[in-house]
């Protein structure tokens, strides 16, 4: 079973994130593998080492992604390509196309990534790609099956129920975090990480031209990021319960208008 | 000329809230509105669709389509999208919005704008309003190109107004062929008679504070006696205290409902992620320095189990 991760490399959104001029700031930001994609090398790496092949991450980004494609080797993932990416503001649309673009003339059983990135939570990227290389898609698994001469047997979050879908491989396939527990990386994991192929390229390695990278190769531009509307910190009730629930319960209905 | 086709979806015989919510912004930008239909058993719904502002229902009903799969979908989407000249297709937040979205666009070679809070709209030019970074941050976006725009808008983002009676024009979808790839085998259906998360205008959830089913159990009577729909926290879930369906958080059913009571939650990141569209919150939990309490409109420091039966009895003479 071979599986490609592609994975995204975003800031740690368990700290403050800050804003200036309507762009995120990146000085002294803590940068992580996106908590999805972290589920994602969890799933395949499971399945690899039930089923047997490799796991291949694929980052796309500056530099700095590659640091989170060796912290995913030391989870135990064998491979990574890096598309080492500094064109700036690009869509899910964009990336999707350069997805494609790596993807071509390579071996693969099945894409798996997260059902959304934590910097955009947008969600579409996957999606477009299997689109684009018309593959099938199943999104928001919760759970893998066996896999028999038949497809893969996977378990879909929906919005009926859970859908039980049979699934012919190759195809893209997101997942939920309810699938797993992401093994944290050992110390011998780190080590052996430094030693395993990773795989440098380009855009133009790709065959890409100017028009197809950056804003330019995008379908949605982003004006500016802003912190939304906090929320106050509103009243707080100590005491007896007795009291502090008719209290509150009386300010809901006269000043929020509650009505039951 | 502007034209919306929006992809409506039904649920236990009746069409979902939040597609009423969008054929009703539809109206009130006084842009013509086109409607999408597919699943099992679903043209009777024709003409509510009507009413609410749909020039023409699109429908596709047949029995294999009553659980929904990407390549059926996509396909009439792009059918209908075609054969109405749409320049807008409205999806809403809903795990089939969110897995046909993207393909849609896709399928037309354009992009998509996902789990929109607020739209500008001037005829087809939109700038849109998002949430990103677990909601940390908003984000300000706009289409680049002149041609389709795809946008899936998130459900309670607007309000449906009311209808008229409606008469609809029909029109009948040939059903395309399914992708021998992808076999629906079954469905482990829910529970059909709990009011749906992300439609509720009240919603009573429950987090680890409870301290296992039973506790879950003793808080869930009061979302019935609210007209309450029920959540649970990921902890509480994920321990299997109570069914994944009635989790609310980022990777479970973003809600924002007019008043969620949050009963034993601390508020994790991904948890107010998924309910801080809310319109008042109140929160009741033992620990003074719970984060949820940075987000409450009103903060009960006290023991749920001592509160909740204090709450059934107020509610109840707020009832009488």
């Amino acid at each position: 079973m071979e599986i490609i991760v592609p994975i995204r490399q975003v800031p740690d959104v368990a700290l403050n994130i800050r804003v200036n001029d309507g762009v995120v700031v990146e000085d002294g930001v803590s940068f992580v593998i996106s908590s999805w994609d972290e589920t994602a090398i969890e799933g395949a790496l499971q399945m690899t080492e039930e089923l047997g092949g490799e796991v291949t991450l694929l980052g796309i980004g500056p530099q700095r992604v590659s640091e989170a494609l060796r912290k995913g080797l030391a989870m135990g993932a064998h491979k990574a390509i890096h598309v080492l990416y500094e064109e700036g503001q690009t869509d899910s649309f964009g990336y999707a196309k350069i997805m494609t673009k790596v993807m071509e003339g390579r071996n693969y059983d099945m894409i798996l990534t997260g059902k959304q990135a934590q910097d955009t939570d947008a969600g579409l990227t996957a999606s477009m790609l299997a689109e684009f290389l018309e593959l099938p898609q199943v999104t928001n698994i919760i759970r893998f099956g066996d896999l028999a001469a038949d497809g893969l047997t996977v378990y879909r979050k929906g919005d009926h129920g859970t859908e039980v879908l049979g699934l012919k491989l190759p195809a893209v396939v997101t997942v939920n975090d309810s699938l797993n527990e992401p093994r944290l990386a050992s110390m011998r994991g780190i080590m052996m990480a430094k030693k395993k192929p990773m795989e440098s390229l380009t855009p133009a390695d790709l065959g890409m031209n100017a028009e197809e990278l950056g804003l330019q190769g995008s379908m949605t531009e982003v004006l500016k990021f802003e912190k939304p509307e906090s929320r106050k910190e509103g009243e707080r009730f100590e005491g007896e319960e007795t009291e502090t629930v008719p209290m509150t319960l009386q300010k809901l209905v006269s000043e929020a208008k509650l009505a039951v | 000329m502007p034209k919306v086709l929006v992809v409506a979806e039904s649920k236990n015989g009746e069409i979902k809230k939040p597609t009423l919510e969008l054929l009703s912004l539809a109206k009130s930008q006084n842009l013509q509105a086109e409607t999408i239909l597919i699943g099992n058993d679903v043209s009777s719904h024709a003409d509510l669709l009507a009413g609410y502002g749909a020039e023409k229902v699109y429908l596709a009903d047949d029995a294999g389509l009553s659980i929904y799969n990407t390549s059926q979908f996509t396909a009439l989407v792009e059918d209908a999208a075609k054969q109405s000249g749409a320049t807008q297709i409205w999806l809403t937040s809903s795990e089939t919005g969110r897995d046909l979205t993207p393909r849609v666009a896709a399928r037309f070679g354009v992009g998509a704008l996902s789990d929109v809070t607020e739209l500008e709209i001037n005829g087809d030019d939109i700038t849109v309003v998002r949430p990103c970074m677990a909601t940390k941050l908003v984000q300000q976006c706009r289409f680049r190109n002149d041609g389709l725009k795809v946008i899936s808008i998130r459900a309670g983002t607007y309000e449906a107004t009311e209808a008229s009676a409606g008469s609809a024009d029909t029109v009948s979808l040939s059903i395309p062929e399914g992708d021998p790839r992808v076999e629906v085998r079954n469905i482990q259906v829910e529970e059909t008679n709990e009011i749906e998360l992300n439609e509720a205008s009240i919603v009573v959830s429950v987090g680890r504070g409870t301290g296992g089913t039973e506790g879950c159990e003793f808080v869930k009577p009061l979302a019935g006696e609210m007209g309450a729909a029920f959540g649970a926290s990921r902890a509480v879930c994920d321990a299997g205290w109570m069914p994944h369906k009635h989790q609310v958080g980022q990777t479970g059913t973003v809600v924002s409902p007019d008043f969620y009571f949050a009963f034993g939650i601390s508020g994790a990141i991904q948890h107010l992620a998924g309910m801080s569209g809310s319109k008042v919150i109140v929160a009741i939990n033992k620990d003074a320095e719970a984060p949820i309490f940075k987000v409450a409109d009103y903060g009960i420091i006290g023991d749920l189990f001592k509160a909740v039966p204090v709450f059934q009895e107020e509610v109840g003479k707020l009832k009488n």
